[in-house]
Parts: structure tokens; sequence; C-alpha cells
């Protein structure tokens, strides 16, 4: 607290600025709010009063004064990571998806939108006012009845506008000063004109040809008592299902909406026979991928380390920088290079291979090559990691444990394998799981190198080189059956919920969560 | 005769001992294997980067024919990636995106470890673990959200939305925070605090002495948490995919896909320039600062 004492002597024209600023920014939000409750826009009046009240708090609150400097940052984490982390929980027990984007309102209205012209449609010959740029309104015809449109959907009385017939054909030439559009002069207006959707009489007036617009009436009208959705050609009738208008005989009316479905998203994944198999063998794969680039990687990088690890060797300092390369050069573009000399016709490899030893292989395009080529690449951009961590880990083993290792008669073998690795795993392991994690989630490698492919089956949500994360954006992003935001976001839990059983169970077995108390 | 052959001979064996230098040959059986397979390492971590060099210059666009060392070096692939192609927009959003965001959040990092390291108060601890468990989630794991929850800002600011920059910015913003707060925090520990207390007693505010003396002196671990950053940041390909739509807006990672059209039959000779220019800048800055980034890196492993 004594350190805080500098605050006390906020010096008084300080004092005023800051309460003067703060009655400005309180002032304005209460203005905002006001607003908002006439708007009935909660959601809003939340953010802003909440906000105000926080920022009151911190400027006001002498025990608060650490969290000025923590709120800055704070803000993004919390909108960035915290706030998605809890909306990605709420979308995966929804069935949030493509035709389940809205909510029931929202569905409704869309569907209700919907239109048809009926046999014999009252119509109006249309007569468009304005000028080049602008289109200022419609002069509608009927048998009986004449309005002005505007291209906002309004109708009003002829008798409040100045309808001028200069020629006296009958036809008007001049609305309110605007001159009558015709033929060329016309075509700029076209898609507005076609956009001008009227109310009128339970249906709507809208532009059908060039010279005329039709009443067109709604296809669906909603019964808000019986909740249901009858269809105004046919009569028939679609009852209200838990997440859509159903018909008596099982006719879907799309778009359905969202409701929340529980755990029914997360069990898919194990029972719904159109993910399941593809859930398991991405899973299956996830974790070869992920073990044997970690195990790989450091058995290079630790192998480098020993030879570079040699106080005699010339060089080792230029030696460490070129073999790092791979960790200097950025991912995406190593990525890249790779899949060109995996290319089966024109690539390095197969070019090399084929004048040499008259084979080609198949790299990218069968399933087992093309994890090979996955694991390959990773060990290239990994291993420079495990080497810089495995030679300070190295360097940093007291040199008269091998003495006496070597007094005692044992052999580099030997010594290696008591002495060095036991005491690098101390240091290392906790690097590794680290590793591991990331390596399980290296998206960025997968969708670069194959894309998932090749393909296992015609139709099948995951390809044979998917892991659990791109299985997961291809559910969100890239399907063919539009955007599965619920499956996706359940996928992304459990590639969480994985990851934390997988590290925090290897964690607790190293020493790594004593340094972290130790740094508290 | 025997004297005169073990005379003759003589000499040969005084330079075998003196180029052996008291060593066994089996000392340098040893030494030539480990050399041998340094050179083997080196080929295999070289020779992505010399084929690419090598071909960037080469007179064709297509992959078949490109050579390591071209027979006609030429600067075409070059004068058509940059005047044929949106890259020179790429490396600019890129340089524009990570450098803002690393900026910035060097900035508010700091800020949050000099509470952490130098303030005690109620709810330090559960605040400090709690920020290094967020961090546990990877960013990545909530695209779902992050999309939808740019789509919906876009609605009210628009220059917040999806397929802008500064919308991008804010989602990496909040991903960067959690762990670098925690590696600052660990080096402002150790500056000695007696500097501030005793600017403080000439009056500066605790936020002044932060501008003012704690910055100054943090200036290396700073300079390596942007760095860092930075270099993660030039390589996100995840988020960026998801938030940015049309190829002018495409960072680097993004754009760079694209030239993967017809599996390179056609465009290897503009990737392989792309590629060239995309990465000298990070080559540069890596080597520059070898020793500081490596540090950084192997303590904490950020750079995925």
């Amino acid at each position: 607290m004594t350190r805080l004492s500098g605050l006390l002597r906020t010096s008084a024209p300080q004092a005023v600025l800051k309460i003067a600023g703060l009655g400005v920014l309180d002032a304005l939000a209460l203005f905002w709010c006001i607003l908002f409750v006439a708007q009935g826009n909660w959601l809003f009046l939340g953010l802003v009063s909440g906000g105000t009240l926080v920022l009151n708090v911190l400027a006001l609150s002498r025990k608060s004064y650490p969290f000025r400097y923590l709120a800055p940052g704070w803000l993004f984490l919390i909108l960035m990571v915290v706030y998605p982390m809890g909306y990605n929980v709420y979308i995966s027990v929804t069935n949030y998806a493509t035709g389940h984007y809205h909510h029931k309102e929202d569905a409704i209205k869309l569907i209700t939108r919907r239109e048809f012209t009926p046999p014999s449609p009252l119509s109006f010959s249309l007569a468009a006012f304005g000028t080049e740029r602008e289109l200022y309104a419609v002069l509608l015809e009927g048998e009986e009845r004449r309005y002005v449109a505007f291209p906002d959907g309004t109708l009003s009385d002829p008798e409040e506008h100045e309808l001028v017939d200069e020629d006296g054909d009958g036809r008007i030439d001049e609305l309110d000063g605007r001159a009558r559009l015709q033929g060329p002069a016309l075509t700029p207006h076209l898609g507005q004109l076609q956009a001008i959707r009227i109310p009128y009489e339970r249906g709507w007036l809208r532009m059908a040809t060039l010279r005329e617009f039709r009443k067109r009436l709604p296809q669906y009208v909603y019964d808000e008592e019986r909740d249901v959705m009858v269809d105004q050609r046919t009569g028939m009738e679609y009852a209200a299902a838990e997440d859509r208008f159903i018909g008596p005989e099982g006719e879907r009316l799309d778009p359905g909406w969202r409701v929340y479905v529980g755990l029914e998203n997360y069990a898919r994944f194990f029972a719904d026979p159109r993910y399941h198999g593809a859930f398991l063998r991405v899973m299956g794969w996830t974790f070869a991928f992920a073990i044997l680039s970690v195990a790989f990687s450091f058995a290079l990088g630790l192998a480098l380390a020993n030879l570079l690890n040699d106080s005699q060797l010339r060089f080792r300092k230029l030696y460490r920088s070129l073999l790092i390369i791979p960790y200097a050069l950025p991912a995406v573009i190593s990525i890249l290079i790779w899949r060109g000399f995996y290319n089966v016709e024109l690539g390095l490899f197969n070019q090399i291979l084929s004048n040499t030893f008259n084979i080609t292989v198949p790299w990218l395009r069968n399933p087992f090559w093309a994890r090979f080529s996955i694991i390959l690449t990773n060990v290239w951009l990994t291993y420079p990691y495990m080497l810089l961590v495995s030679l300070g880990a190295l360097q940093s083993i007291p040199g008269e444990l091998y003495e006496a290792a070597r007094v005692d008669g044992a052999g580099g073998w030997q010594r290696f394998r008591n002495i060095t690795f036991p005491l690098l795993m101390i240091t290392v392991a906790p690097l590794l799981i680290g590793s591991f994690a990331i390596s399980f989630n290296n998206f960025t490698l997968i969708w670069l190198l194959t894309e998932g492919r090749p393909a296992v089956e015609v139709g099948a949500r995951a390809g044979s080189t998917d892991i659990l994360l791109s299985y997961a954006y291809r559910l969100a992003f890239e399907g063919a059956r539009g955007n599965e935001w619920s499956m996706a976001a359940a996928l992304s839990i459990m590639i969480f919920v994985i990851v934390i059983i997988v590290s925090g169970v290897s964690f607790l077995r190293t020493k790594a969560l004593e340094d972290i108390s130790g740094g508290l | 005769m025997g004297s005169k052959a073990g005379r003759s001979f003589a000499p040969i064996g005084r330079i075998l001992r003196w180029g052996m230098r008291g060593r066994s040959p089996r000392w340098w059986m040893g030494r030539l294997v480990r050399n041998l397979l340094i050179w083997v390492a080196l080929a295999f971590a070289l020779f992505p980067a010399l084929f690419v060099l090598g071909t960037s210059f080469g007179p064709t666009q297509s992959l078949s024919a490109a050579r390591m060392i071209p027979l006609n070096p030429t600067t075409a692939n070059y004068y058509t990636l940059l005047t044929n192609t949106a890259f020179p927009y790429w490396l600019r959003n890129t340089i524009l995106v990570a450098g803002s965001t690393s900026i910035l959040s060097v900035f508010l990092c700091a800020l949050g470890a000099y509470a952490f390291s130098r303030f005690r108060f109620t709810g330090r601890r559960p605040a400090l673990l709690t920020m290094l468990l967020v961090q546990m989630f990877p960013q990545t794991l909530a695209m779902v959200a992050i999309y939808l929850l740019l789509f919906w800002l876009g609605g009210y600011i628009p220059w917040l939305g999806l397929n802008t920059h500064p919308g991008l910015i804010l989602v990496y913003l909040g991903g960067a925070m959690g762990f670098n707060t925690w590696f600052m925090k660990g080096y402002f520990d150790t500056i000695p605090r007696s500097l501030e207390e005793s600017a403080m007693v000439d009056g500066a505010s605790p936020f002044q002495a932060f501008v003012r003396i704690v910055l100054p002196l943090a200036r290396p671990i700073l300079a390596v948490v942007f760095i860092i950053q930075f270099i993660t940041l030039y390589s996100e390909y995840l988020l960026a995919s998801v938030v940015l739509r049309g190829e002018r807006m495409y960072t680097l990672a993004v754009g760079l896909h694209l030239f993967l059209g017809d599996q390179f039959r056609t465009r290897w000779g503009s990737f392989a320039a792309a590629a060239v220019l995309g990465a000298v800048l990070i080559l540069v800055i890596f080597y520059a600062l070898q020793n500081q980034i490596v540090s950084g890196l192997t303590r904490g492993g950020v750079k995925e």
C-alpha cells in the first residue's frame, strides 16, 4: 500500500480535470442510455452502462488503482478470447448452421416475406420521373385509382403533387418539376425500380414488366394462435415443429430456426455414422501426427545438438546459425515450398527419384505418403527448436558428472543414457508437451500442404490427412453442406478438452507447475 | 640400405605425426564422421531455401523447368510478381497488421506486467493464474465464435467487421495478451525497484515512474516480445483466412496460397520470387537478433 502513496499526492488541477472529464463522459453515456431505452436496445444499454460503471470505478476508487493498468489489455482478452470461448460453448449446444441461422421470429418474418402472383392480378401502368442520376417517384395508374409511389415504398395521393400534361395528350410529362423518364433514360434506374416493394392491401405492388406494376400476395401467412404457417396457394398448413415448420407429409419449410439442442451435437460425433467414422479416424491420425512429429524432431534435434556440443568443433556458431534456418523462415512460405517439392509430375523429389532410380512416389496423392510427407515437413520445421532447447540443456549439465562417470569406466553411450538424457528431460519435457499441443492444432501445416486430402471417399466429411482442427474448420467454412457452425463449435470444445487433459496429466508429472507457482 | 630407407621415410612419418597432432586415427575418424553428419544435416536444412532462391531467378514460370542454378539468371519473375499480382498489397497488409498488433500488444502487456510486478492487491494471484489458464485455450479453437462476433460487430461498426484489417488486429490483440504479460512480468521482477522509489519520492506518480524508468530499462524484453509477436503473426493463416475476403485484403499467408492454383504448374516462378521477398525481412530480423530471439523462444516456445 505504501507504494501507492504517489497516488495520494494528485495535485488539485489534475483532480479537477479528471472529475470534469469523467463528468462529460458520464453525461454522454447517460444520453446514449436514454436513447437505447427508448429504442429497446437492451444489449447496448447493458454494454454502455456497464462500461461506464467500470470506467468510473477505475478512475475514482483508490483500491482499483492497479486495475487501471490491467483493464486495457483485459478488454481485448475478454472481447476476443474469453467471450468467444463462452459463445463457442453456447453455439455448440444449439443447432446453429446453414438453414438455422435465425431466431424463430426472424425466420417467420423471412418466410412471410415470400410472395406470389395470383392468376389475375391487379395491375397498374407505370411512369417513372426523375433526373438522369436520381429516381424521384413513380406514377402508378390502375383502372380505378392513381398513386404516386416513392422508391422507399411509400404511397401518396396524386392530388398532393403537381402533375403537368404539357401537350394535353392525357400523358403526364412532369411530376413535381421532374421529367418523365423513358426508354434509355430509364435504364440506369431499373435495379432500383425492381427493388421497390409497396405494401398494399395484404400484399405488395412490385414491378412486373417495364410498363407495369402488379399486385402480389404473400405466399405464406402465419397463424400466431395455432403456430401454423398457411400456404395461400394450396391451403396447405405447415405446423411448427421443434426447429422448423413441417407440412402434413413431412414437407420442410426453409429456413428453420435456432434452438437449444443440449449435447446432441457432441453425441452425433459418437453415434451419428456421418460424423462418427470421420471423427474417430481423424482423432487417431491427429494423435499419431503430433506424437510422431515431436518424437522424430526431438530425436533429430537432440542428435544434432550432441554433434554441435563439442568445444573442439570448428565453426560451431556458424553451423548452429545455418541449421536453424527452417526456424527463421516464415512457416507458411516453407510449407508451400515443400508442397512444390512433393508435386508428383514436376516436383523436385520425383524428378530426382525418377532420374536416378526410375521410380515415382505418389507423395500427396496417396494417404500413406501424404501422411509421411506431412510428418517429414513438420520434422524439418520443428527440429531447430528441439536443437536449440537441447543445446541449451546440454550446456547446463555440469562437466564434473561426466568426469566422475569416466573415472568409473562408463562408455559414451552409457554416459548419454544415464547422465545426459535424464538430466535433459527435466528441462525439456515440459517443452515437448508444449510442442505436442502446438502440433496437435497445427492447422496451417495441414491446410497449406494437403488441405486434408486425399479424400477418403466421395462425400466424406473429412479427408485422410485432416486433423481435428482442420475437420472443425471444414465443417464451419468449407463444407458442401453450408456452415455447420454448431458441429464445428462442439468439435472445438472437444479438442480443447483433449489438449487440456493431455497437457494437464503430463504437466503434473513434471516440475513445470512448481515453476509457475514460484513465479507468482 | 636399411638406414637409408629409414632416413627417406622418416619425414613422411613426421608429417603424419604432425598432421595428427598427437591424436589417434580413431579420434580423426570420429572427427570426420561428425563433420560429415553435420554437412548432411546442413544440406537438409538449406536445400529448400536455396532451391527457391535459385529458381526465383530462373527464366520460366513452370515448376518442371525450374533449375536450382538457372542458366540465364533474370529478374523476370520478380517483375511479373510486382506488376501482375496482388503481392505488394499482401506484403503491405501483413506488415501493417502484424506491426500494429505487435506494437499495441507490447504496450498493453507491459502495462499489465508492471501492475503484476509492482503492486500487491487483492485478486492478484487468481488474476495471474486465470490469465495463464485462459491462454491455454488456443484462440483458433474459437474461430466460429470470432467469425460470428466480427460479422455482428461489422453491422454496427463497419470498419471493425469482417474483411477489415482493424478487425483482424482486434482479434490478434486478444490472443496475444496472456502469455506475453506473464513473460514480461518475469523480466520486470528482475529490475530493481530502488530507481522507481526514488523517483516517486521526488513526486513522480507510479505511471510516470513506469513510463520514464521501467520502460526504458525493459527495452530488451520489449524488443524480444515485439519481434516474436511480429514473426508469429507474419505466418498466421487460420484466423486471417476466416476474417479476410478479397484478394487485395489478404495477408501474405492467405495470399500465397493462391499461387497453388494448378499445383504450381504455371506459377512457380512468381511463387519463388514471392517466397524470397516474403522471407527476407523475417530472415534479416531473425539473424540480426538471433541470440535474444532464441533465448525468448526457447523459454516459452510461442512461435508455431
